[in-house]
């Protein structure tokens, strides 16, 4: 991977962040291709095979920790539900949101690796947001973000994004915000 | 304590005191005459499936170990060895024969017998008889069409009768059609607010839909059945302080995908035939098994526990689930309507939760508290239906289940023990 490439995605992830943060909402959602799928998973305690503390009856029966991707997501949307979301936020009457969330998006240890076709690229970040409302009501969602960017029209866009929250039962009362 | 919180809650004229959501010493007897003695919802058995399957969860604050033994058995202990009271099993499902405390190493087979005690020859001199060891078994377990239930009180009635008419209204939730429902998966959350407000919400509240759930409902992620004007139904209570929400039987309250809208008129006449001639009356969308276990048909399908966590605080631990007979696209329709509507993302959920904090948060103020909650509307409009085996509000939108629900929760709350209740 090119530098010059590299500085174009991390620069793309950063404008995206920021659109987020200043709740520019349908300008975040033209960064996405029609067919992007965008799903969030969280993650769940289960004792690696080399564990003493269980004796293991039937090991078929015990999954890999990591394995959770056909599990319950918290959030797995598609392009016409994201605008969905942000239109509902537009109604006046989306509580969790009145009053809005301040949020500061800040995305570290971005990688860049060659996709499954020459039109696309992989793209790995971790995030750490931060979210302050109402009088002092503050959340961390701290995790990390696989990507897929494609190149349209000569412009970035995400066609996949797969956000692990690294938290077991979330602490934060809802997920009314976007990664 | 006793007579006073008799007082607390006046169900004859709708009053609520907010003392009972707030304050730390009513908590704890909570603890104990609700939560140490009600019939509590563990798992459903498609989770824990084989021998040696198992998962933790909670009654009340209590850690709880449920198992199926290598002979199929399904079981529930407190999930904490009896040597110092260490958490014994900290994965949240899994597959195991045996259970060892990361402490010591105290060993417990998955039907809770101590079989293994380090150096119990050398330390102990074999004066430990591990027989009076094991682990702390739940007084009564039992399952009622696929789901476990349990409780810590040896003198509480059976399931069945516990449960009452309210088996019949769980049915329209579980067993629809042959073989029940399976779950597809587990949300679990922390939410800033008291318990029984989303008991009482799920269970009675028809009236917030309108308001609170309207920027979801104007988004097309619901039908918003509730809502609709020509939409009849009624507020149902089986007794025991169960609870749910009624439509009509020809009001549609399923998730509004093509998938499971044409799934579900396609079903339809199965459903009827299984369930009865009641079905034809009424069509149960929301509910709430006293105390804490609540279950959803209308914009998702969801079934989950308010675990309680102090006055100020509940954890949610919530299940989708589909009739197991349903086919792999409408579940996977269900899976994706469940994340979007009930999830702690779900364009419904989101906004119920901020109410309930702020309705828990304002009781910490003293002169906020003096305040008594209405819960009168529809007052004494509501009556026994032979039909329906329950009290029924004349009105489709009533907060008749709310005073039956404090009402029954006043009532254990002043009982010395079962025979009184």
């Amino acid at each position: 991977m090119g530098d010059e490439l590299i500085r174009e995605v991390e620069q793309f992830l950063y404008r995206e962040a920021r659109l987020l943060d200043e709740r520019r909402f349908h300008e975040w959602l033209e960064l996405f291709t029609d067919d992007v799928r965008y799903w969030m998973v969280t993650r769940s305690n289960l004792y690696p095979r080399s564990s003493k503390a269980i004796a293991i009856l039937n090991p078929g029966r015990n999954v890999d920790e990591d394995a959770n991707d056909d599990g319950l997501a918290i959030l797995d949307e598609t392009k016409k539900t994201l605008e969905g979301r942000v239109a509902r936020l537009e109604t006046g009457m989306a509580w969790a949101e009145d009053p809005p969330s301040r949020t500061r998006h800040l995305i570290a240890n971005v990688e860049v690796a060659p996709g499954a076709t020459p039109s696309e690229l992989g793209a790995y970040s971790n995030f750490i947001v931060y979210r302050s409302r109402s009088e002092t009501e503050q959340d961390y969602y701290v995790g990390t973000r696989r990507d897929t960017l494609r190149r349209v029209a000569g412009a970035l866009r995400i066609s996949s994004r797969k956000i692990t929250l690294d938290q077991n039962v979330l602490v934060a009362k809802n997920i009314s915000i976007f990664f | 304590m006793t007579a006073e919180t008799n007082r607390l809650v006046d169900s004859d004229n709708g009053l609520v005191s907010r003392r009972i959501f707030i304050e730390p010493e009513i908590y704890q007897q909570e603890l104990e005459r609700i939560f140490a003695r009600c019939w509590l919802f563990l798992c459903h058995e498609s989770q824990i499936p084989q021998p040696g399957d198992f998962l933790t969860t909670y009654m009340g604050e209590d850690p709880v170990l449920v198992m199926r033994d290598n002979a199929g058995q399904a079981r529930a202990f407190l999930n904490v060895c009896r040597h110092r009271g260490n958490r014994l099993c900290r994965a949240d499902t899994g597959n195991a024969a045996s259970f060892t405390c990361a402490y010591h190493g105290w060993t417990y087979r998955n039907d809770g017998r101590l079989v293994g005690v380090p150096y119990l020859k050398e330390f102990y001199r074999g004066e430990l008889n591990r027989e009076n060891w094991g682990l702390v078994p739940v007084a009564q377990l039992d399952g009622y069409k696929g789901l476990l239930f349990a409780t810590f009180d040896p003198q509480a009635p059976p399931l069945r009768e516990y449960l009452g008419e309210m088996a019949w209204y769980l049915d329209t939730f579980f067993d629809r059609r042959e073989g029940g429902i399976e779950v597809v998966g587990t949300h679990k959350w922390v939410m800033p607010c008291n318990w029984k407000f989303p008991a009482e919400n799920f269970g009675g509240d028809s009236y917030h839909v309108q308001w609170t759930h309207l920027s979801a409902i104007q988004t097309a992620f619901s039908t918003g059945v509730a809502t609709k004007p020509n939409s009849t139904g009624s507020m149902v209570s089986p007794g025991n302080g169960h609870i749910l929400i009624c439509v009509g039987p020809n009001d549609v309250g399923d998730p509004p995908v093509p998938e499971i809208l044409a799934y579900e008129q396609e079903i339809r006449p199965e459903v009827e035939q299984r369930l009865g001639a009641r079905a034809k009356l009424i069509n149960p969308i929301v509910g709430t098994m006293f105390p804490n276990f609540s279950m959803l048909r209308a914009t998702s399908r969801s079934f989950r526990v308010w675990h309680p966590r102090g006055p100020d605080k509940t954890e949610v631990w919530s299940w989708i689930f589909a009739d197991k007979a349903a086919p792999p696209h409408v579940k996977e329709a269900i899976r994706l309507a469940g994340v979007r509507g009930f999830s702690p993302s779900g364009t419904f959920e989101q906004d119920d939760m901020d109410n309930w904090q702020e309705c828990t948060r304002t009781c910490r103020g003293v002169v906020s508290r003096r305040m008594a909650l209405n819960t009168q509307m529809g007052l004494g409009h509501e009556r026994f239906d032979e039909d329906l085996g329950a009290s029924a509000s004349d009105l489709r939108i009533s907060e008749s289940n709310h005073r039956q629900f404090y009402r029954r929760w006043a009532r254990l709350m002043a009982a010395e023990s079962w025979a009184e209740v």
